[in-house]
């Protein structure tokens, strides 16, 4: 039932957006604009399943309208425009990590950050979707509803609600697997 | 709210008394177009931008509008604060201002406490350089920590875009200065569509009966122009940030302002002689030594 997946496959999958090729202190929200345009150029090259990583090392700060034009705007439009693909972003500092989870949590979104090889929601999130999110990732492996379910004791229906809904935030994605009886399934996978 | 001294010979003009001498001398509802400072000793910067919004929104028709001023002090001032210089093509001065400067300061260095002298922002592509300036003065200048720096650009950045996100053929005005080390005070001002009129263009708001109604939904998160849930944070972050310092924060549009004092976690709102635009004043303990 388990997809294989190696840290080899997932360097070939994943790419990366450089911010702060744009600047240390990114300002205002026609900046922003510019900088989502090439953004957008970006994630049209990606296949489902691959993941485009935003690298904000070397940036200091930006402001509120620049946060929501760039990354509130290309979340709200991920899961629509490009279904299936992950939006991460990594080495923010503590201030820009702050100002970014108000930014996102001032217009309910959320998004995954890597520290590391840890994977860790930004934003607004109930606890009991970010200890789901946290389940598939632990697995590291594509992982079904009814597992998870009861891996967290969790009835069934309620698991699948949850797992809509990190869906719909593009937090996960959803798979067609087979299970061991043949019958087609939903497996569910996070990015490692 | 209750109004200092009205005597102009005692005024000291800053955002609350600039409303005193719209009162006394409303250059938008007569025919007089004349700003009369005599008396007047003393000028804050929010009380600066005000009066350079005000004279632009006047020079619309082309006239110019006269500024009587006597005091040598806030003569001096009016030029070393570059306020002369920005409002030359619409003001006329009485006596008339020789010497004005057209210079940019080297705020970096010295001791002048007029920290971003009187800067017409006339689009949004001039922000970065200006913000760019705020932060290098706070740093260098008052010794800021770089985050506490970056927290007043923020606040500063998106009052600005503001300007420039709802309205069409106006400019913005900024000044900032720190008064004996203790006290940071920053002025924006506009002279566009003001609150009420931008957040009534958008039919899903509710309805904006009054410009105090109309300042208190733009504080609201989510509350915008526009149809988009990205917009409609500015304002809210601006608090946001003045909470965090424990400054102050007065809001003022058409016939309303409201003021907001977060170390005190209270706010007040009061009429105002109308005028058109946003004009907003910043006050925040500074991070010396910090």
């Amino acid at each position: 039932m388990t997809i294989p997946r190696t840290d080899d496959t997932l360097k070939v999958m994943e790419k990366r957006f450089l911010l702060g090729e744009y600047g240390k202190q990114l300002w205002t929200r026609e900046k922003a604009k510019e900088i989502r345009s090439q953004l957008q150029g970006r994630l049209q090259e990606l296949n489902v399943g691959e993941t485009l990583v935003i690298d904000v090392r070397d940036v200091e700060v930006f402001d509120y309208s620049f946060a929501n034009e760039l990354f509130a705007k290309t979340l709200l439009n991920l899961p629509v425009d490009y279904p299936g693909r992950f939006l991460v972003v990594e080495h923010l500092t503590p201030y820009t990590r702050e100002n970014l989870e108000k930014t996102l949590e001032s217009v309910g979104l959320v998004m995954i950050e890597r520290k590391g090889k840890k994977l860790h929601l930004l934003g607004k999130l109930h606890s009991a979707d970010q200890m789901t999110f946290d389940a598939i990732a632990r697995t590291k492996e594509p992982i079904t509803a009814a597992e998870l379910s009861s891996q967290l004791d969790v009835n069934l229906t309620a698991m699948n609600e949850r797992l809509s809904k990190l869906a719909r935030l593009g937090l996960v994605r959803r798979e067609k697997g087979t299970s061991p009886a043949g019958r087609e399934q939903y497996l569910y996978v996070v990015l490692a | 709210m209750k109004l200092p001294d009205t005597s102009l010979s005692k005024l000291k003009l800053d955002a609350v008394t600039f409303d005193t001498l719209l009162e006394r001398q409303n250059p938008f509802q007569s025919a007089s177009r004349t700003f009369d400072l005599t008396g007047v000793q003393f000028i804050a910067p929010s009380a600066l931008v005000q009066l350079a919004a005000a004279c632009y929104c006047l020079g619309r028709d082309g006239r110019q509008t006269t500024i009587l001023v006597d005091d040598a002090d806030v003569r001096s001032y009016l030029l070393r604060s570059g306020f002369a210089q920005v409002v030359q093509t619409v003001v006329r001065f009485q006596p008339r201002m020789a010497g004005i400067l057209t210079r940019t300061y080297d705020n970096v260095k010295g001791s002048n406490p007029l920290l971003i002298e009187v800067t017409r922002v006339q689009s949004g592509a001039e922000l970065p350089d200006l913000l760019d300036r705020v932060v290098r003065v706070l740093r260098y200048r008052l010794r800021y920590k770089k985050n506490d720096a970056f927290d007043v650009a923020i606040a500063v950045s998106e009052i600005c875009q503001n300007t420039f996100d709802h309205n069409t053929h106006a400019c913005g005005f900024f000044a900032m200065q720190v008064y004996q080390k203790r006290f940071l005070e920053i002025g924006v001002a506009d002279y566009g569509d003001g609150l009420a009129t931008t957040l009534r263009r958008n039919p899903n708001n509710p309805p904006v009966a009054s410009d105090r109604e109309a300042i208190y939904q733009a504080t609201q998160l989510g509350t915008s122009e526009f149809n988009d849930s990205t917009r409609g944070t500015g304002l809210y972050h601006l608090l946001e940030i003045a909470y965090k310092h424990k400054g102050s924060v007065q809001i003022r549009s058409g016939a309303a302002a409201m003021r907001f004092r977060m170390d005190k976690k209270q706010g007040w709102n009061f009429p105002v002689i109308s005028m058109p635009g946003v004009q907003i004043a910043f006050t925040l303990p500074t991070k010396v030594g910090a």
